[in-house]
C-alpha cells in the first residue's frame, strides 16, 4: 500500500502564533533551513495523523500576497507552484480586519483553506467576541477558534485541514469588488482564456490591474495584449476614482474585510485599561521607557555573558580532559600534533560561540514573541535610522561587544534583506570580547586606560561612518520603519527552546566544518614550517605598510580562528607576556596591532554566521573589504601616529 | 465646518483624522512611487480609514498610530508623508 502523504502550509501575518502552531504540530519533527538561493528562513516538519504523513511547512509571516517583499514572492510562488494540499490561515482574533485582509487574498489563489482563528483568548479579554458559525458562513471556509499557547483547538484545526485537503475543496465565495472594478476584471478574465498560466485567471486580472511587475513581465511574454488593456483599464479606474487603480482596489478589500470583522465581532469596551496597555504605556514613556530599556539591556547583555562564560569554562575545562587521551590514541608525532589541532578548533567553536549563541536566542526570541522588541524599535527608532539602521538593530549591535557570532544570528529579526545586510555588516565591526582583551591587554596595560577608550570611541565613529556609506551605497529603497507593535503576551516557553534549539543545529551545521579546515590548514602551515615564509611574504604588508614587527603576520594568520589569540600567538612568538619589554614594538605598534585585530576580519566563526544569515556570497565580500579595510586605516594610523608622537617628544 | 488636509505628523498626540493619500512620489515626472505605500496601504492605511496618533517617540523618533484595530509605528519620514484630513 502506497504511504498517504499531505502537504500543509502555514500562512498568515506576522506575530498571529503560527509558529506555535507549527512547534505544536511538528514537534521535533522538523528542519529549519533557508529556501533556495534565498535567505529567508524556511521551517518543514512532519507529523503523522490518521494514517497521513503530513509535511508541514511554515511560510515567512506577512501582511500581503503583493509580492513587494521577497517573503511574499516565496509564499505565493509555493502557494501557486508547489500546491499544498491545503493551506492553513492562521489569523490573529484581535485584529481580525487586517488579517482577514490576508485571507481575502490567500482566496483568491483557489487553493484549499482552513482558518485558524488564534488567540481568541486574548481577543476576548480585550473584549472582542467572534462569531465563529457567522464568519465560517461569510468565508465560506472552515473557522476553528483555537488558543495555541495551550494548545486549544489544534486537534480540530488538523481534523478539519485534513478533511479539507482530501475533499480537494477550494473557496467557493468568489471577493467582488465595486462595479467598476468587476467590469475591468471580468474584460481581463475573458481575454485571459486560453492563456495558460499557473494562476487562476480572476487572481491574474486582479493583480494585473494592481501593476504587479512580477506578473506583468509573466504574462507579456504570453499575451502582450493583455497588460496593454489592463494597463489602459487601469488608467481609466485611476481617473475615475481620483486614487491609483492599486490604491481603489486594496481600499475596496480592506473594505470587504472590515464590512466581515464588523459583522462576525461584538465589541465590549472594559472600563478599565488592561495591564497589557499599561505595559505598553509604560514601556514607551518618553522617560521611564528609556529607563526600562536601558536596565533591560544591561541585564540581557550581564546575563548572557555571565551565563555563557560559566559554560564556556565549564565546557573547555571538560574538553581539555581528553587531551592526553588523544596524544595517547595518535601519537605525540605529527599526526597526533594534526588531530589535536583539529580538536582544538571544534572546543574552540563548542566554548567560544555556543555558550553564548544559546542563551541569546532565548533571549532574543523571548524578546520577540512578547512584543518587547518592537517597544525597543520604537524608542531607539531615530538614533539607530542615523546609521541607516531599523530601531531592531540595537538588540545585535549591543550584543556584538560579547560576541559577533550570535549577533550576526540575531540580525535575522530584519524585516528586509538589505536592512539584514547592514546590520550584519555593522554588527561584524563592533569590537567583541576576544577584541576587548587585546584592546585592554596591550594597549589598556601598556599605554593607559584612556588610550584604550580612545580606541573604542574611534570605533564607534568608525562603524557611524562606515554604516551611514553603507546605506547610501547598498542598492533597494531606504530602512523604513513600518512596524507592529502586537499587544505584550507571555510568549511561549516551549517553542522559544524549539526554535533555539533548531537554530542552533543549522549553524553548527556550517559553521563547523569550516571551523576544523580552518584549524587544520593553519596546523598544517606550522607543522610544515610555512609560517615563516608566511610572514616573509606578508611583510611588505606589515612591515613596512603597518610598522609592525614580521612575526604579528603570524598572530594575525592565528586570529582568524579566534581573535584572541593574536595576543596569545603574540606572547608565544616573542617568548614574553611583558610586551614591553619587546624591541621595535613600541606605542605606535601597539595601537596599530589593535587597529588591524579591531577591522581586519571577522573570525572564522562569524563568517559561517554571516554565511548562515546573508549568503557565502555578501559574507566573502565583506570579509575582503574589512581586511583591506582593516590594512588600509592601520596604515594611515601608523603614519599620523609617528607625526603625533613625534610632537610629543 | 471647514476641513483640513494636513500631514499625519501634524496631529496632536489622541487625535483622530481620515486618510486623503500617500505622498510617495519617486520622482516628478517617472511615474515611480516608493514601495512603502503599498505597504503602508497593506498594514490598513487605505484612504478613507480612521487613524489615530497616539504619541511620538522623544528626538524626532516614530509615531505610534492605530488602525483598524492595530496599533503601528511609523518612522516620522513615512509619517510625514501621509496626508489626512481633519474637520476644524
Amino acid at each position: 500500500m502506497a504511504e498517504k502523504r499531505l502537504r500543509i502550509a502555514l500562512a498568515g501575518n506576522t506575530n498571529v502564533g503560527k509558529s506555535v502552531i507549527f512547534n505544536y504540530l511538528t514537534g521535533l519533527h522538523q528542519h529549519i533551513g533557508n529556501w533556495p538561493g534565498k535567505t529567508v528562513e524556511k521551517a518543514e516538519g512532519t507529523l503523522h495523523f490518521k494514517g497521513y504523513t503530513i509535511d508541514i511547512i511554515d511560510l515567512p509571516g506577512i501582511y500581503s500576497l503583493s509580492t513587494y517583499s521577497i517573503e511574499e514572492q516565496i509564499s505565493r510562488e509555493y502557494i501557486t507552484v508547489e500546491k499544498p494540499d491545503v493551506v492553513i490561515n492562521v489569523v490573529d482574533a484581535s485584529v481580525l480586519e487586517r488579517n482577514l485582509y490576508f485571507t481575502l487574498q490567500l482566496m483568491g489563489l483557489n487553493v484549499p483553506l482552513v482558518l485558524a482563528l488564534n488567540q481568541v483568548d486574548m481577543a476576548k479579554k480585550k473584549g472582542i467576541e467572534i462569531d465563529v458559525e457567522k464568519l465560517e458562513k461569510l468565508l465560506g471556509i472552515p473557522v476553528v477558534p483555537t488558543v495555541a499557547i495551550k494548545g486549544i483547538g489544534i486537534f480540530k484545526l488538523l481534523e478539519r485541514a485534513v478533511e479539507i485537503a482530501e475533499k480537494r475543496e477550494t473557496p467557493k465565495m468568489v471577493v467582488k469588488f465595486g462595479k467598476e472594478v468587476e467590469d475591468g476584471i471580468a474584460k481581463l478574465v475573458k481575454m485571459l482564456e486560453g492563456v495558460h498560466c499557473r494562476y487562476p485567471p480572476r487572481y491574474v486580472a486582479i493583480r494585473l490591474l494592481e501593476g504587479d511587475e512580477e506578473l506583468e513581465k509573466e504574462i507579456e511574454r504570453l499575451n502582450p495584449e493583455v497588460v496593454a488593456t489592463a494597463k489602459k483599464i487601469s488608467k481609466e479606474l485611476e481617473e475615475l476614482h481620483g486614487h491609483s487603480c492599486s490604491t481603489v482596489i486594496m481600499a475596496e478589500r480592506y473594505e470587504i474585510a472590515g464590512r466581515i470583522a464588523r459583522e462576525v465581532q461584538k465589541l465590549s469596551s472594559s472600563t478599565k485599561p488592561r495591564l497589557e496597555e499599561r505595559l505598553h504605556n509604560l514601556t514607551t514613556h518618553k522617560i521611564a521607557g528609556y529607563v526600562i530599556m536601558i536596565l533591560s539591556l544591561l541585564a540581557i547583555f550581564y546575563s548572557i555573558f555571565t551565563a555563557g562564560g560559566y559554560l564556556s569554562e565549564f565546557l573547555n575545562e571538560l574538553f581539555y580532559i581528553t587531551e592526553p587521551l588523544f596524544y595517547e590514541l595518535f601519537g605525540t608525532g605529527a599526526i597526533g600534533n594534526l588531530m589535536w589541532s583539529v580538536m582544538e578548533g571544534v572546543i574552540a567553536g563548542i566554548t567560544i560561540a555556543l555558550p553564548y549563541i544559546v542563551p541569546f536566542y532565548i533571549v532574543l526570541y523571548f524578546l520577540e514573541d512578547s512584543g518587547y522588541l518592537s517597544r525597543i524599535a520604537f524608542l531607539m527608532g531615530n538614533i539607530m535610522h542615523k546609521i541607516g539602521l531599523h530601531g531592531k538593530a540595537i538588540i545585535p549591535l549591543i550584543l556584538g561587544y560579547g560576541c559577533n557570532v550570535p549577533a550576526c544570528l540575531g540580525c535575522r529579526i530584519m524585516e528586509t534583506e538589505r536592512e539584514r545586510l547592514l546590520a550584519v555588516f555593522v554588527t561584524t565591526l563592533v569590537p567583541c570580547a576576544a577584541r576587548t582583551v587585546i584592546i585592554l591587554g596591550l594597549v589598556g596595560k601598556y599605554l593607559g586606560i584612556e588610550y584604550a577608550l580612545a580606541l573604542y570611541i574611534f570605533n564607534l565613529a568608525i562603524i557611524f561612518a562606515l554604516g551611514r556609506l553603507a546605506f547610501k551605497v547598498l542598492p533597494g529603497e531606504p530602512t523604513a520603519l513600518i512596524m507592529e507593535m502586537h499587544d505584550y503576551r507571555w510568549p511561549h516557553l516551549k517553542t522559544v527552546l524549539k526554535q533555539t534549539w533548531f537554530r542552533l543545529l543549522e549553524f553548527i551545521k556550517i559553521a563547523f566544518p569550516l571551523i576544523i579546515l580552518g584549524s587544520f590548514t593553519i596546523k598544517l602551515i606550522e607543522v610544515f614550517g610555512l609560517l615563516e615564509p608566511i610572514a616573509l611574504a606578508l611583510s611588505p604588508v606589515t612591515v613596512t605598510w603597518l610598522g609592525l614587527p614580521l612575526i604579528t603576520g603570524i598572530a594575525l594568520i592565528f586570529g582568524v580562528l579566534r581573535k584572541e589569540l593574536t595576543l596569545i600567538m603574540l606572547a608565544t612568538l616573542f617568548g614574553t607576556t611583558n610586551f614591553a619589554e619587546v624591541p621595535g614594538f613600541g606605542p605606535i605598534q601597539m595601537i596599530v596591532f589593535t587597529i588591524v585585530t579591531m577591522f581586519y576580519i571577522p573570525c572564522i566563526s562569524t563568517i559561517a554566521a554571516l554565511i548562515k544569515e546573508i549568503g557565502w556570497k555578501k559574507a566573502l565580500i565583506i570579509t575582503i573589504f574589512e581586511i583591506l579595510f582593516a590594512i588600509t586605516i592601520g596604515g594611515i594610523a601608523y603614519r599620523i601616529l609617528i607625526q603625533i608622537f613625534a610632537l610629543g617628544h | 465646518m471647514g476641513k483640513r488636509t494636513i500631514p499625519l505628523t501634524a496631529l496632536k498626540a489622541g487625535e483622530t483624522a481620515t486618510v486623503v493619500s500617500i505622498d510617495a512620489v519617486f520622482c516628478k515626472g517617472c511615474g515611480k512611487r516608493w514601495g512603502f505605500e503599498k505597504r503602508l496601504m497593506d498594514m490598513g492605511l487605505t484612504p478613507g480609514t480612521k487613524v489615530t496618533v497616539v504619541k511620538s517617540a522623544p528626538f524626532h523618533g516614530p509615531v505610534e498610530i492605530l488602525v483598524r484595530g492595530s496599533r503601528l509605528a511609523l518612522g516620522r519620514g513615512i509619517a510625514d508623508r501621509i496626508l489626512v484630513e481633519v474637520e476644524d
